[in-house]
This record gives structure tokens, C-alpha cells and sequence, in this order.
């Protein structure tokens, strides 16, 4: 573990620039430029509050402010996973030529897909405002929801990260995972009031995107403390997934370059 | 530098101690196929076999073979891009780079950014290449390209801006895979003499690559000629290039 704080402190400069120029590369030949950053997610927001609002029919307060924070807190994890399983081949000739830890590579991606969570929660807030939602001060709260959510996006792509470098096709598998979490996490339904009985306590209990969305939700539309065991539990997980990731890494990270 | 070794005639840059690498290990699977293989065997290709040598501080080691014979799996194994499967490396404490052209590059981004993705991910400070960003740009004398994306370049301006990157970021031992020769006649020679200058620094250690044997008479004081994997001869260039010469001819 000490070889990994090291190796953060080493090379969190290089992760950080590295993040700002993928982040600059995306949106250098487009004409609406970082405009995109904004709209996608309105975007997105919009369709999902229709079809979920007014064509399913919806009553939950503020709903459009409801879905746009399961979404913001959604897009970060589908992103962790999806992107952390070809990480390394898709930086093949980084690998192959120079050593460097392959959680900094995980680590700059997280700095972009970072980025792109705080503009929609800008956004959400904006919409909150928007839709008259009363604030609380215990919207502090959405820190330590964040990072829980980040230790456990982070810890969970190290390992896939890993497999993804000798099984082909671990991205089809993730994808099937993703949509099912995607689904039963409760973005634009509230598990609260949807299921009942064992079907909700076993989903917010089991399934960590719908225990964060849930308590995302309790600090700042609700007003309400955070679950503080909850996160605790959550947490331990994260950070023992993170060991269990830096450990695998650090013994396999130099057979990488021979495989891809 | 960090030297640990006070012996005065002899400083060790590079030791490496019966050095195997094997291709095997972690190899490409589906999910399906890796239920099948788990009780199979898997092949086994042994790249190195068994190779132990020393560098002093300051020496030119040139290294010679046929293709396939594990020059290149040796090179990146003492950069640390590979890890020995048995058997040692120690670099004593010096910092090292495998000279590679346009790591970590990232072309819709300026030449001078790019100076700074590249420099960092061969383990430079932010202040280090600060402070040599201006002899970079000079030795790459691309113009005002430099302050545009690198997709707009040639690919002989990409070239020159990735040696200058390489070359005046200097590390203590410097593993290179063919000498380099990119750009017109104009930067080749320029770049051929920079290589030399970097090389006969005293205090550098250098690997050489190649299948030039002339390049290697010039510039190299040992020379190790490799064969599937294991050393033939190991001696000063004069007596191994002959013999390997002869071998190859036959």
C-alpha cells in the first residue's frame, strides 16, 4: 500500500494534465465546443423526465431534480466501469514503451469523468433552484456520499481493469451488469415508494449505486441525515476493493505490455 | 545521481543477474475459452534465457543478435516495462528511459503541451522540463508549429519534436532500440550528433540496439551478442563483430 500512496504522489501531476488535455482533445473539433458538456446532460435530463414523468406517470416531488441526481451520480459509475475494462489496451502504446502505474491511468480518467459530474451537479443544483426545492444545510452532506462512491467506482475498475487486459470479451459481460444496475437502481423511480418488503431492503442494501443515489437524494431534496452506518459499511467495501485492485495490479502490471 | 557504490574504480551502472523472461503467464482469453483451459498447459516461449552481464558507469554496451533474439524483451526488461520472470536487475539507483519517440502523445493538443505529457509520463517534474522546454523547442526547430495541434504536422516535424522530447530530457542510463535517424538530411545529422554527444557523456550509461554494425564499431566499448535468448560472446567491439560477421555470412 505505501508503494501506491507513493506512486500517487509521484504521478497525480501527470494524471491531472493528462485529464485536462483528454478533457481539451474532446471538445477541440467541435463547433459548439464545451457546450457539449452542458447539453448532453440537459439533454439526457429532459428525456428521461418526459418519458418517466409524463408518459409513466410520476408523483415524486421535484422529479425532474430527482431523476437529474441519480443520473449525475449514475453517469460517473457507468463511466468508471465501462471505461477502466479496456483501459489498458487502448493505451497500448503507452505500455508498451515506458513503465508508469497502471492505476494512473484509471486515476486521470477518474479526473476527466470528476469533471464531468460537477457540471451536472452545477446543473442540478441550477434545476433545484429552478424547481423551488428548499435547501438545507445538510446538503454538506453530498461529500461524503461522493466519496464513497468514487473509492468504490475506483476499487471495483482496478479489478476489471485488470481482467479486462486478457479477456476479450469482459466488456460485453460489464455491459449486461451495467444495464441491470442501471435499471435497478431507482434513477428515475424511487425504490422507496415502488417496492416493497425484502425487493427494497435487499436493493438498497445490496446494490451501492441505489444506497448512494438514495442517500444522495435524502441530503438534498429531503433534507435528512445520511445513513452514517451505511456509508461506513460501503466504505470499508470501497477501500478493500481498492487494496484487493492495487495488490493485483501491482503483481501483474509488468506482464501487461507482453500480452496486449 | 545516487551512487551507493564508493568503490572508485569501478562504479556498476547496470547489473543484471541470470535473467529469464517468458512469454506465458497472463495471455488473451475469452471467458469461455479460459473455463476450458484452466487443467490445460500453456505454452511457453522463453525470450530470455538465463543472461547475466554488468555495465560500468559511463560504458556503451552495444548489443547484437538476429531477430528474435531477445535484444528488444532485454532492453524493455531493464526499463521496467517487463518484469524478469527469474533472475535480477539493478540499476544501482539511476534513473533510466528506453529512448521511444512521441509517448503519450496526444495529438489534437499543441507541440508544447505535448512536451509536457510526454516529458511527465518519462518521469520528469513539472519544473524539470520548465526549465528545458526552451532547448527543446529550439532543438526541434519546427516554428511556430509548436504552438499548434500536433496532428497538423508532418510526420517529419512529428518526428523531430519527439527525438528533441527524449533527447534533452537526459536520464543516467539510456537504453536505445535503433538508433534513431527521422527528419531530412539536415536533422539526421543534427540528430545523429546530438545521440553522440548524449552517448560519450562520461557519466552516461547507454544500451544500443541495432543491426548496424557499423554504428555499433563506432560508438560501442563492449558489445554482447545475443542468440535465441542466450549470450554467444560477450568482449570489446573489435573481437565480437568479426566473429558475429562470420557467423552470419556462413
Amino acid at each position: 500500500m505505501n508503494r501506491f500512496f507513493h506512486n500517487i504522489k509521484k504521478y497525480y501531476k501527470y494524471a491531472i494534465r493528462s485529464a485536462k488535455a483528454e478533457l481539451k482533445s474532446e471538445v477541440a473539433d467541435s463547433y459548439l465546443n464545451w457546450l457539449w458538456w452542458i447539453i448532453e446532460p440537459i439533454c439526457f435530463m429532459l428525456i428521461y423526465t418526459f418519458v418517466f414523468g409524463v408518459i409513466f406517470k410520476n408523483n415524486t416531488p421535484f422529479f425532474a431534480s430527482f431523476v437529474f441526481i441519480g443520473l449525475t451520480a449514475w453517469e460517473f459509475f457507468n463511466r468508471m466501469i465501462t471505461g477502466s475494462v479496456k483501459l489498458i489496451i487502448n493505451n497500448r502504446d503507452l505500455v508498451t514503451k515506458v513503465y508508469i502505474p497502471k492505476y494512473i491511468l484509471l486515476l486521470a480518467k477518474s479526473f476527466t469523468y470528476l469533471f464531468k459530474m460537477g457540471i451536472s451537479l452545477v446543473i442540478t443544483f441550477g434545476l433545484m433552484i429552478f424547481q423551488g426545492v428548499s435547501f438545507s444545510w445538510h446538503i454538506i452532506f453530498i461529500i461524503p456520499v461522493f466519496i464513497v462512491l468514487y473509492i468504490l467506482s475506483f476499487g471495483m475498475g482496478m479489478i476489471l481493469m485488470h481482467f479486462g487486459v486478457t479477456l476479450n470479451d469482459l466488456g460485453n459481460l460489464t455491459n449486461i451488469g451495467l444495464r441491470m444496475i442501471f435499471y435497478l437502481s431507482g434513477i428515475f423511480y424511487n425504490i422507496n415508494e415502488r417496492l416493497k418488503g425484502r425487493l427494497k431492503f435487499f436493493l438498497l442494501r445490496v446494490n451501492p449505486i441505489a444506497f448512494c443515489m438514495n442517500e444522495l437524494r435524502k441530503v438534498m431534496l429531503n433534507g435528512k441525515l445520511p445513513s452514517f452506518e451505511g456509508l461506513l459499511v460501503w466504505l470499508i467495501i470501497g477501500v478493500i476493493l481498492c487494496m484487493i485492485g492495487v495488490h493485483v495490479i501491482h503483481k501483474n502490471e509488468n506482464s501487461y505490455a507482453k500480452v496486449i | 545521481m545516487k551512487k551507493k557504490n564508493t568503490a572508485k574504480e569501478k562504479n556498476i551502472a547496470v547489473s543484471v543477474d541470470n535473467l529469464h523472461i517468458t512469454y506465458r503467464g497472463l495471455k488473451k482469453t475469452s471467458i469461455r475459452a479460459s473455463w476450458k483451459k484452466i487443467a490445460q498447459k500453456v505454452e511457453v516461449f522463453e525470450a530470455l534465457k538465463g543472461v547475466s552481464f554488468e555495465i560500468e558507469e559511463g560504458k556503451i554496451l552495444g548489443i547484437i543478435g538476429q531477430n528474435g533474439a531477445g535484444k528488444s524483451t532485454m532492453l524493455r526488461a531493464i526499463a521496467g516495462i517487463f518484469s524478469p520472470d527469474k533472475g535480477t536487475i539493478n540499476l544501482h539507483g539511476n534513473s533510466i528511459s528506453l529512448l521511444s519517440i512521441g509517448v503519450g502523445f496526444n495529438k489534437k493538443l499543441t507541440g508544447k503541451e505535448n512536451i509536457y505529457l510526454s516529458g511527465m509520463l518519462l518521469g520528469f517534474s513539472e519544473d524539470e522540463i520548465a526549465k528545458k522546454e526552451k532547448e527543446i523547442i529550439d532543438f526541434a526547430d519546427i516554428g511556430d508549429f509548436i504552438h499548434k495541434p500536433v496532428k497538423t504536422y508532418s510526420s517529419g516535424m512529428y518526428s523531430k519534436l519527439a527525438f528533441a522530447i527524449t533527447a534533452i530530457l537526459e536520464t543516467d542510463i539510456m537504453l536505445i532500440d535503433e538508433v534513431l535517424s527521422v527528419g531530412d538530411a539536415k536533422f539526421q545529422e543534427k540528430s545523429y550528433n546530438k545521440m553522440k554527444e548524449l552517448i560519450s557523456d562520461e557519466h552516461r550509461t547507454v544500451i544500443i540496439v541495432s543491426h548496424s554494425l557499423g554504428t555499433i564499431k563506432e560508438l560501442c566499448d563492449e558489445v554482447i551478442w545475443l542468440e535465441k535468448g542466450e549470450i554467444v560472446m560477450k568482449g570489446s567491439a573489435s573481437e565480437v563483430i568479426p566473429k558475429y560477421e562470420e557467423f552470419m555470412s556462413a
